[in-house]
């Protein structure tokens, strides 16, 4: 059953091959398909290269086995970052700003030669960063904090795959305006278009505070200036990390209601309490990087207590709105089905679904690591936790198991559409959700233990000679099983993907492509 | 029953005037909460025992190593640390990849630390005796963190911002003797 009637096509609109989706009705034009679709493919690709990272970062924090030497660890501290914190979401936004400015608009893409221009540029700064990375000369984690300098190389990556990704935004901005001026949308965009626009103006901001940070930076590591005041550089660094956190928190709301209308045919609970909500993190996002300076020397008190604390405590709200609003509108779906109990609604829902199975994960752990975030914004218990390991576990629990795992399961009904393949192994996506979810739940919560008694994030070992606290060996152990727990369902999800791409059974059947999440 | 909305059609016309009551005490009661929240940092501020430190000022790695010279050529002891007597500042520099001088301190007095970096930004992390307090240390700026020890006993302190490849082996020491 289709959702919407396609408009006719319409007078003036640039002429381009277009299909009619079989399961959601809407135009696929082909070169968006292939847009998304290549953004795609690098953002798995990255997802890849930043997992493997990730996994060998946990088996080296595991006392008993210190997989690495510190010099690689740090090397793969750096990797791990970049790839999966900035490449990963940044490429598959960008694919869910094609797909969201063109398919659910009923329009082509502004413009295939900017649209490829960017995709240019962003592969080609994620690879001169990874190689920067792989050579040796570049670790010094991915906030690259002056006086630290990585080799040119790293910061001119960093540089040509913004221009990449703010070209992409420039040509999202302009499909959004020809849908409109050539007649092909009209009225207020869907939701999921809404939401991408939220998460591409905040990265505008990040983009803007990144050069104002990379640039003096490459010319610090270039020798063209003396110094950096770290201080300062953090600040603007900042404005792009932090913002950048809160550029791939909206797009994984919108992958939440993306997998609620492809799951359940679900909406949110109402539109104008969840366009509210969107238009929250715009207005709290960006003074809260002041939580990354609570126990800085420099700064009074006042902004941190402001920038840091009360607006940290204000940005969760839109997150526990969007939660209240998925959740409810899956509800509502489901009860338009006949009568149902408190509870009993949760019945008619099919668990092995790998949308449902990504969803239900995502939603727990980002509960659970915003929940530890906002609590440590209180500029009093940052003391206690800065930069120790309740740092990775609230981080982890917000990005990897909220944003990642969305993502993917996202991916699982995307993908598919766009290739009309059906996906190899359906029960496989839905295990390695599960998976993935139990694996970092473990990982999330034994990284919490050992930053409550003290553990440093960010070191090769912990011995210190054997002066080390006792207890702390424990909980970085556990570090080791989930990580290896969350790495194989992360592999698990790289090869359900290629074997899609390559080996997926051609299909448009609406129930192979993306399979109902509703009992019969 | 509200009717099933759609996140990839339009809304409908008017949509933007309708939020239901369900919606509108959960907003109420989120507020609530985060006024709450903030109640309580900032009531913290006068009420609690242990807040972040206020003290900062600027200064170059060359005169606050200066300082920290001067420091150790009045209070160095034989043991190569610094016995701080109560009353006064102390000093410790963060420089890859240690924290210098040790400071001997007596329990129950109570002393100010002045704490900066010599090269890349460093992490205090006391943690020590059950104890776990964390400061950035930058370069530029010296931190200074008042405070009294109350336990006697020997206080590890590691680094936990990552500055340079020797990272992992970056630590320091404050010895709390019974107090006099």
């Amino acid at each position: 059953m289709a959702y919407v009637q396609p408009l006719p096509r319409v007078a003036g609109m640039r002429e381009e091959a277009s299909r009619t989706c079989s399961v959601t009705g809407l135009r696929v034009f082909a070169g968006a398909q292939a847009l998304t679709v290549a953004n795609a493919v690098a953002a798995v690709l990255a997802l890849a290269v930043g997992g493997l990272f990730g996994l060998s970062l946990g088996l080296t924090r595991a006392p008993s086995l210190e997989l690495l030497s510190p010099d690689v660890y740090y090397l793969a501290l750096t990797g791990h970052g970049v790839s999966a914190l900035i490449l990963w979401p940044v490429f598959f936004e960008v694919a869910a700003m094609v797909f969201a400015s063109s398919v659910l608009l009923n329009a082509p893409v502004f413009s295939m030669r900017i649209g490829w221009s960017a995709f240019g540029l962003m592969v080609g700064g994620a690879l001169l960063l990874e190689g920067a990375i792989l050579s040796g000369d570049s670790s010094v984690t991915f906030t690259a904090y002056p006086p630290l300098v990585a080799s040119p190389l790293f910061y001119v990556g960093y540089l040509v795959f913004a221009v990449g990704a703010l070209l992409a935004i420039v040509n999202f901005a302009f499909s959004l305006l020809s849908a409109r001026t050539t007649g092909a949308h009209s009225g207020s965009l869907p939701l999921l278009t809404y939401g991408v626009a939220v998460a591409a103006i905040l990265a505008l901001f990040s983009i803007a505070s990144g050069l104002v940070a990379l640039v003096p930076a490459l010319a610090y590591s270039a020798g063209w200036i003396g110094a950096v005041e770290p201080i300062v550089y953090r600040g603007w660094f900042w404005g792009l990390g932090h913002t950048l956190q809160y550029v791939n928190v909206v797009a994984m709301v919108v992958a939440w209601y993306g997998i609620a209308a492809l799951a359940f045919k679900a909406g949110p609970v109402n539109q104008k309490f969840t366009r509210i909500g969107f238009i929250l993190y715009l207005v709290f996002t960006v003074p809260v990087l002041g939580h990354h300076f609570l126990v800085d020397p420099a700064l009074s008190t006042e902004v941190k207590l402001v920038g840091g604390s009360l607006f940290g405590f204000a940005l969760g709200v839109p997150s526990l709105m969007h939660g209240l609003a998925v959740m409810g509108g899956v509800e509502a779906t489901l009860r338009k089905l006949g009568p149902a109990s408190l509870f009993g609604w949760l019945r008619r829902v099919r668990w092995g679904n790998p949308g449902v199975a990504a969803l239900t994960c995502s939603l727990l752990l980002f509960a659970i690591g915003g929940w530890s975030g906002t609590a440590q914004t209180a500029l009093q218990l940052n003391l206690i936790s800065h930069n120790t390991m309740w740092i990775p576990g609230h981080l982890h629990g917000v990005v990897v198991g909220g944003m990642t795992l969305a993502f993917m399961g996202f991916a699982y009904f995307l993908v598919p559409l766009l290739v009309r393949r059906q996906l190899w192994s359906i029960r496989l996506a839905s295990v390695q959700a599960y998976l993935y979810g139990f694996g970092l739940l473990w990982m999330i919560l034994a990284m919490s233990w050992a930053g409550t008694v003290g553990v440093p994030r960010r070191t090769a070992e912990i011995s210190y000679g054997g002066e080390a606290p006792g207890g702390w060996d424990l909980p970085m152990n556990l570090v080791g099983v989930g990580a290896a727990l969350a790495g194989t369902a992360g592999f698990l999800f790289i090869l359900n993907m290629v074997l899609t791409l390559v080996r997926g059974r051609r299909t448009d059947d609406p129930e192979l492509l993306v399979p109902s999440a509703v009992v019969a | 029953m509200a009717a099933v909305e759609s996140s990839v059609t339009s809304p409908a016309p008017g949509w933007a005037r309708r939020l239901p009551i369900d919606e509108k005490v959960f907003l109420w009661l989120v507020a609530a909460s985060v006024a709450f929240m903030s109640t309580f940092v900032i009531a913290w501020l006068f009420l609690g025992s242990q807040n972040v430190p206020t003290d900062s000022y600027r200064i170059t790695p060359e005169a606050f190593s200066q300082q920290v010279q001067t420091f150790i050529g009045k209070y160095g002891g034989e043991d190569g640390r610094a016995h701080v007597p109560p009353g006064e500042d102390a000093y410790m520099m963060a420089g890859r990849y240690i924290f210098y001088p040790e400071l001997v301190l007596k329990a129950g007095q109570e002393y100010r630390i002045w704490i900066s970096s010599m090269d890349a930004l460093h992490g205090f992390s006391l943690v020590g005796g059950g104890q776990n307090i964390n400061l950035e240390i930058a370069p530029q700026h010296a931190y200074g963190a008042t405070f009294t020890p109350d336990k006697p006993g020997e206080y590890l302190i590691v680094c936990n911002e990552y500055c340079g490849l020797g990272h992992h082996g970056m630590k320091g020491r404050i010895i709390v003797e019974e107090g006099s």
